[in-house]
């Protein structure tokens, strides 16, 4: 499902070059769920925007459900993330001025979709949260926006969703029911890659990969 | 995205923020305003001028008595002059030939009393100048044949001799002698005034003036494009009844209103884009007022174009998103200018500016320029902030708070 073939990452500063990710390679299969760990500068921010599109590696192969997408074009890579990625952020990333229904709709205006009131009614179903479809983000609650953010991220069946620090801002039941979610959407069938420094959230998965300085330092399967 | 998408994202943006949008948008209306407003003015301050020319007979050549010193037998134009003018073999392009006298009298009714000019005509003038009938009747060929003791008042003549009183029927004494009120006329206006009286040239010719003679012959071509074929055959007929030798200078000379008018219109139209020109510069300054927004919006709007980006807008979405935004601002503003300018130019209604009435004119041309101007500010306007918008790196945008 993912995989990454030698990948280096290295951030061009004029005077100076970091290396953000350096020769790592790793797959994982479809219907894993796996935790990144590392502390900050680690590089798993890095390893998070590349495996979401967001970025290109400076050298290495990334291959996801198949396809070379190391060498695409932003247009492309943007194609790429509606299709086949769903993100779930730290910080929700909603827009606070349309609700929660036309939130969960906007991957699919991108991609020029059809039924999209139905299919985001049924996303918002899928994630309990149906209750809220006609509210804007600011009436809702963290765990209420971190759903609509799963929804949003469900909307078009991608093959992996990619959360990053998903329970940053929530407490510890919130953080555990959203963890739950997150857990049945994988035994549905979903991919799932976790960013997260706390290994409370890592214990929920079956896998966690440590990254430092760039490189991958441990690939434990639980 | 399809382009209907992208107009309802903006157009569901510029609603998420009215207080912005709206504030964007004056600029524009005020702009749009100014510029319909000012042309409209400037027309029809044309149209007044132009029209009160053409009233006057603008459009006429008129034929009148040398005033040269030089010349040593000065022939004065007779009616038989005139008349040899309306010859259709001698001279197809003349259309209408009215001589007239004008002779300076004092009219009466009673103790009231006025010093006008009064003109001689023949009932053909109507073709040159324009007299409404206010009351009554105009001088007939019939009146003119009689030499009937008629006479038709202007405006003001009518208001200084008869305050109100009906005229019609009235009689009136030019000179001490008697004359019948047959009929008045509207107010001109303009630069002549309404003081005078009209009466048939013949009447004129016999009881006032005597003699054959004519001061002067207005004579229409019988198209415009005619009128120096005209001037050809007046002076050829005229200088052949005058016995002027070949070479020789004659002793009339013809006046070609167009030269006048066409000259009062360039400078009318000078006018009109100077005071268009006003206007745009508020287009102008409306237009710096949404780039500069736009661009405060892009910066705001950082984090959401990171997120579009993230779940899959292109850059095209942006751009196009952003756009769309600046467009529909302006239209939008634009529209309300428009409408505006409409309201205002009908408040105004009709402007007197001394005898001369002006009523704004808002023409098809002006407002479709106004609202493609204001659009295409938009556009230009807009175009620097989405292009920026389109460029944000997502990561970056993402992390903007």
């Amino acid at each position: 499902m993912i995989e990454l073939q030698n990948l280096s990452k290295i951030y061009d500063l004029g005077e100076v070059k970091v290396t953000g990710l350096d020769d790592v390679s790793f797959s994982c299969e479809a219907g894993e769920m796996v935790s990144i760990m590392g502390p900050s500068g680690s590089g798993k921010s890095t390893m998070m925007n590349i495996l979401g599109c967001l970025d290109r590696p400076s050298s290495g192969t990334y291959l996801l459900d198949g396809d070379d997408v190391s060498k695409l074009s932003d247009d492309q890579l943007a194609r790429v993330r509606n299709k086949k990625l769903g993100f779930v952020f730290q910080s929700y990333n909603l827009l606070p001025k349309i609700d929660a229904l036309a939130n969960v709709e906007l991957p699919l205006i991108y991609s020029g979709q059809d039924h999209r009131h139905e299919r985001a009614r049924k996303a918002l179903e899928a994630v309990g949260i149906s209750n809220r479809a006609r509210h804007l983000p600011p009436e809702m609650s963290g765990g209420e926006k971190q759903r609509v953010a799963i929804a949003r991220a469900l909307i078009n069946d991608p093959v992996v969703i990619l959360a990053d620090e998903p329970t940053g801002n929530l407490d510890t039941t919130t953080s555990h029911s959203i963890m739950t979610l997150l857990t049945d959407l994988n035994k549905k069938g979903i991919t799932v890659v976790i960013v997260t420094h706390e290994e409370d959230i890592a214990a929920y998965t079956q896998r966690t990969i440590h990254v430092r300085d760039g490189k991958i330092t441990e690939d434990k399967v639980r | 995205m399809s382009i209907w998408e992208s107009i309802r994202t903006a157009l569901n943006s510029i609603f998420a923020n009215k207080m912005r949008s709206s504030l964007t948008m004056l600029g524009m209306v005020i702009g749009v305003c100014a510029v319909v407003l000012l042309v409209a003015l400037g027309q029809g301050f044309q149209t007044s001028i132009t029209t009160m020319f053409n009233n006057l007979g603008a459009s006429a050549l008129y034929v009148s008595t040398s005033s040269d010193k030089t010349l040593t037998t000065v022939r004065p134009l007779t009616l038989d002059d005139a008349n040899a003018l309306t010859d259709k073999t001698l001279a197809p392009s003349i259309g209408i030939v009215s001589p007239t006298i004008n002779k300076g009298v004092t009219v009466q009714n009673g103790n009231n009393s006025a010093n006008v000019p009064a003109t001689g005509i023949l009932p053909v003038i109507t073709q040159i100048k324009t007299y409404n009938i206010d009351m009554g009747r105009f001088i007939t060929d019939q009146d003119v044949a009689n030499r009937a003791s008629v006479v038709v008042l202007g405006w003001q003549t009518e208001q200084d001799l008869f305050a109100g009183q009906s005229p019609v029927g009235q009689s009136v004494r030019v000179s001490g002698q008697k004359y019948q009120v047959i009929g008045t006329i509207q107010k001109l206006g303009g630069m002549t005034g309404d003081g005078y009286i009209l009466m048939p040239l013949s009447t004129m010719q016999s009881k006032l003036v005597g003699g054959t003679n004519v001061q002067s012959i207005a004579v229409k071509a019988v198209s415009p494009d005619q009128v120096d074929n005209a001037i050809a055959e007046i002076t050829s007929i005229l200088n052949a009844r005058h016995f002027i030798r070949p070479g020789a200078s004659s002793d009339f000379t013809i006046r070609d209103m167009r030269e006048t008018l066409s000259s009062m219109q360039s400078t009318l139209a000078a006018f009109s884009l100077f005071m268009g020109a006003v206007g745009a510069i508020s287009l102008i300054v409306g237009g710096i007022g949404i780039m500069n927004i736009m661009l405060v919006s892009v910066t705001e709007r950082t984090r959401e174009i990171g997120i579009r980006k993230a779940i899959g807008a292109k850059r095209r979405d942006i751009l196009l998103q952003f756009l769309i935004e600046a467009a529909a601002l302006s239209l939008t503003g634009g529209l309300v200018g428009l409408a505006l300018a409409v309201a205002g130019a009908m408040a105004m209604g009709h402007i007197q500016l001394g005898t001369t009435t002006i009523v704004p004119e808002i023409s098809a041309s002006i407002v479709i320029i106004a609202l493609g101007v204001s659009i295409g500010t938009g556009l230009l306007s807009g175009t620097y902030p989405a292009f920026r918008a389109a460029q944000l790196d997502p990561i970056e945008s993402l992390r903007h708070e």
